[in-house]
């Protein structure tokens, strides 16, 4: 073997030579497009988990639906309902319902009080009774139209085929209903900013403080280590747990304060959306604190030294320096608690939201639901068309997610500094 | 140090000769001895270099000076600091007013990220300004031309003191201490990250503010200290690792007939 390769030809004795150089580099070479190629399959796993979660939902939210009338609007009337006057109206809600129930309405609601819109609406659902016989996927609209047109003359003759994005204004605006097709996620959508707001107006200011406290002030001695550890592991406690505690604690042991009675409200129990911020307060705290903490922690220390140097006192070292440089760190693990809470579920069905639920909420003191757990409710339905409704939930509550997320970078490229 | 010594040393210090001055200083990080037993008094108005191999102590020394080492959790000091004949050390002593005082710059430029008018104001910001908008410029253009880098930013007093050069950040420092007008002025390594032209600038400067301020300085470069100081302190660590004093004297002295052979050993060269 030659040993003349080595630039200045002289042999080492202890490292390949000659065409060994070569095959060592090679084998190098290989053993690091193993473990390259390892990591981009990682990557792709990740991308087929994430592209086969976005088509169940988009194929699930948008396809066509076959919609069939009890009567004809057309031999209701001659022209559009739209056209006809509140009392011809109320003539077809009449003639068309029976007596109890037509006096049932009236009782309700009079009709001579009524809005022309209100009766219309009655005469749309209980007369012409829009319904949907059945509903296809996305893929199936696509590819298979002309088996669905047939299936459809041949099971619902009556029936007309139209494309439909569950995913609307209507879904976005209208509250929970038994009926699929009038269902939407308003009240859902409300109910989660509300208790977000009241998670959020607790969670920021308390672990921006207790981050603060925990690294710019407490000593390392035991019981600051102990908290540590607690406030580590809490983080990573079930969150059923946390729905258990608030049950127990926000639900029933104050419930004088989360059901409004000490303030005046009645009929109202502790089941409220102050019990359920309060819980997912409870929840995201550690979170916060933590991330607090890492902001705090990545504020150089030369920044701190320069500060106490000049003669700060340490509350002016946090509130000039290391506050502001924390800042985008912070924000960050804001809207990461903010996107925690926005999704939790379990907490939330321990301590009693309503499944169904038709009002809105208006103060902290009434009874909620929120988006999750719409979803989990529909999920568990049967029936293609909660399915569809679920899926459209599912896109609302995804979009609202990327939407912090994209305002947390925003936020946090604004403020970013340069040490 | 016998009685009169001490008696001496007093009447200096009233007569102001030192600015600072330590006595049989030991300074612990928890159960570590960092520095044994260091007395050394600081002539006012003078230029003072520790020097010395690394880990030795000086610049552990130099934070014991200004207090800077209480934010190291466990530091601990036995002994006095002396500043205007109160140990700084006593617990009716607030270690702010200290460092407000005693002005720090540190080896590694550290500004703000905020405008170069902010970091000089942010001083006599926090220790309580109450001048006008006008009195503040001329603050600002004051601390910027004593430590000559006024002509390199006058324009852009509002930019970041980051976007400045290592050197030009460095001299941004020092007129930062300067903004709060302290007495004595502890430089720990400050030409370390810069250039030689950077360093010769800093150099000037040190020697320019000589002329108001009492200056101490840690230096690895013993071309520098030989250069700019008057007095310098050699340190080095003993085998338990703590760092010492060895010896003490005016520059010329230390660098031309050294008295301790391991003080010779080290400024010509063997080890270190």
């Amino acid at each position: 073997m030659s040993t003349t390769t080595n630039f200045d030809g002289r042999s080492t004795g202890y490292l390949p030579e000659g065409a060994d150089i070569n095959r060592n580099i090679a084998t190098r070479r290989l053993r690091g497009k193993i473990w390259q190629t390892l990591f981009f399959s990682s990557l792709v796993i990740g991308s087929l988990a994430l592209a086969t979660l976005l088509y169940t939902i988009i194929d699930d939210s948008f396809g066509y639906i076959a919609v069939q009338t009890k009567i004809d609007p057309e031999e209701l009337s001659d022209r559009p309902l739209e056209e006809l006057s509140k009392e011809e109206l109320i003539e077809i809600l009449r003639a068309n319902i029976s007596a109890g129930l037509f006096r049932r309405f009236d009782r309700d609601e009079p009709f001579s009080e009524r809005s022309k819109e209100s009766v219309l609406q009655l005469v749309e659902e209980r007369v012409i009774g829009r319904e949907v016989a059945a509903a296809f996927k996305l893929t199936e609209s696509l590819l298979e139209r002309e088996r669905i047109e047939a299936t459809v003359r041949e099971r619902f003759p009556r029936a007309e085929l139209e494309f439909h994005s569950w995913i609307n204004r209507e879904f976005l605006t209208r509250p929970m209903s038994s009926v699929p097709f009038l269902a939407g996620v308003g009240n859902a959508i409300l109910g989660s900013l509300w208790v977000i707001a009241i998670t959020m107006l607790l969670v920021v200011p308390i672990g921006i403080l207790g981050g603060v406290y925990l690294e710019e002030y407490a000593s390392d001695t035991w019981y600051y280590r102990l908290i540590e550890t607690n406030i580590n592991n809490l983080a990573g406690v079930p969150s059923i747990i946390y729905g258990i505690l608030g049950l127990a604690i926000f639900v029933r042991a104050l419930e004088p304060i989360t059901s409004g009675a000490a303030f005046g409200v009645t009929d109202s129990n502790g089941r409220t959306i102050l019990s359920a911020g309060l819980t997912m307060a409870l929840l995201v705290l550690p979170l916060m604190i933590i991330n607090a903490r890492e902001a705090i922690r990545a504020v150089p220390q030369s920044i701190r030294q320069a500060s106490y140097g000049l003669g700060a006192t340490r509350w002016q070292t946090v509130w000039h320096h290391v506050l502001p440089n924390a800042l985008p760190g912070i924000l960050t693990g804001t809207i990461l608690s903010l996107s925690r809470a926005f999704g939790e579920t379990a907490p939330l069905i321990v301590i009693g939201a309503s499944t169904f639920i038709v009002s809105y909420p208006d103060s902290v003191f009434d009874k909620f639901t929120v988006i999750p757990i719409q979803i989990y409710n529909w999920t568990s339905q049967p029936g293609s068309q909660f399915r569809s409704i679920a899926a459209a939930a599912i896109i609302v509550l995804l979009v609202t997610l990327l939407l912090l997320n994209a305002t947390a970078i925003l936020l946090r490229n604004r403020f970013k500094r340069r040490y | 140090m016998t009685v009169a010594e001490r008696l001496r040393v007093n009447m200096a210090q009233a007569n102001g000769i030192y600015a600072v001055e330590l006595q049989n200083t030991h300074i612990f990080y928890g159960s570590f001895h960092a520095v044994k037993d260091v007395s050394l008094p600081i002539e006012r108005q003078k230029i003072t270099a520790f020097i010395g191999p690394s880990g030795c102590g000086k610049s552990t020394v130099l934070r014991a000076i200004n207090r800077m080492n209480d934010l190291i959790p466990g530091a601990r000091l036995d002994g006095q600091v002396l500043f205007h004949g109160k140990n700084i050390y006593d617990p009716d002593v607030d270690p702010v007013e200290v460092r407000r005082r005693i002005g720090m710059v540190f080896q590694k430029p550290n500004p703000f990220p905020k405008s170069i008018y902010d970091n000089i104001m942010f001083g006599p910001r926090i220790n309580g300004w109450r001048g006008t908008k006008a009195q503040a410029d001329e603050l600002v253009e004051r601390a910027l031309r004593g430590a000559a880098i006024w002509d390199e930013v006058k324009d852009k007093l509002h930019q970041p003191g980051t976007a400045l050069s290592g050197g030009q950040q460095q001299r941004l420092c020092i007129a930062r201490a300067l903004a709060v007008q302290p007495e004595v002025i502890l430089v720990d390594e400050p030409c370390s990250a810069l250039d030689p032209i950077s360093t010769l600038k800093i150099e000037e400067l040190m020697f320019e503010l000589r002329r108001n301020y009492t200056i101490i300085i840690v230096t690895h470069n013993m071309q520098q200290a030989s250069r700019v100081s008057d007095y310098t302190a050699f340190f080095l660590m003993d085998s338990d690792r703590a760092g010492q004093l060895i010896e003490y004297g005016p520059t010329e002295e230390i660098f031309t007939s050294p008295k301790d052979k391991r003080t010779e050993d080290y400024i010509s060269g063997r080890f270190g």
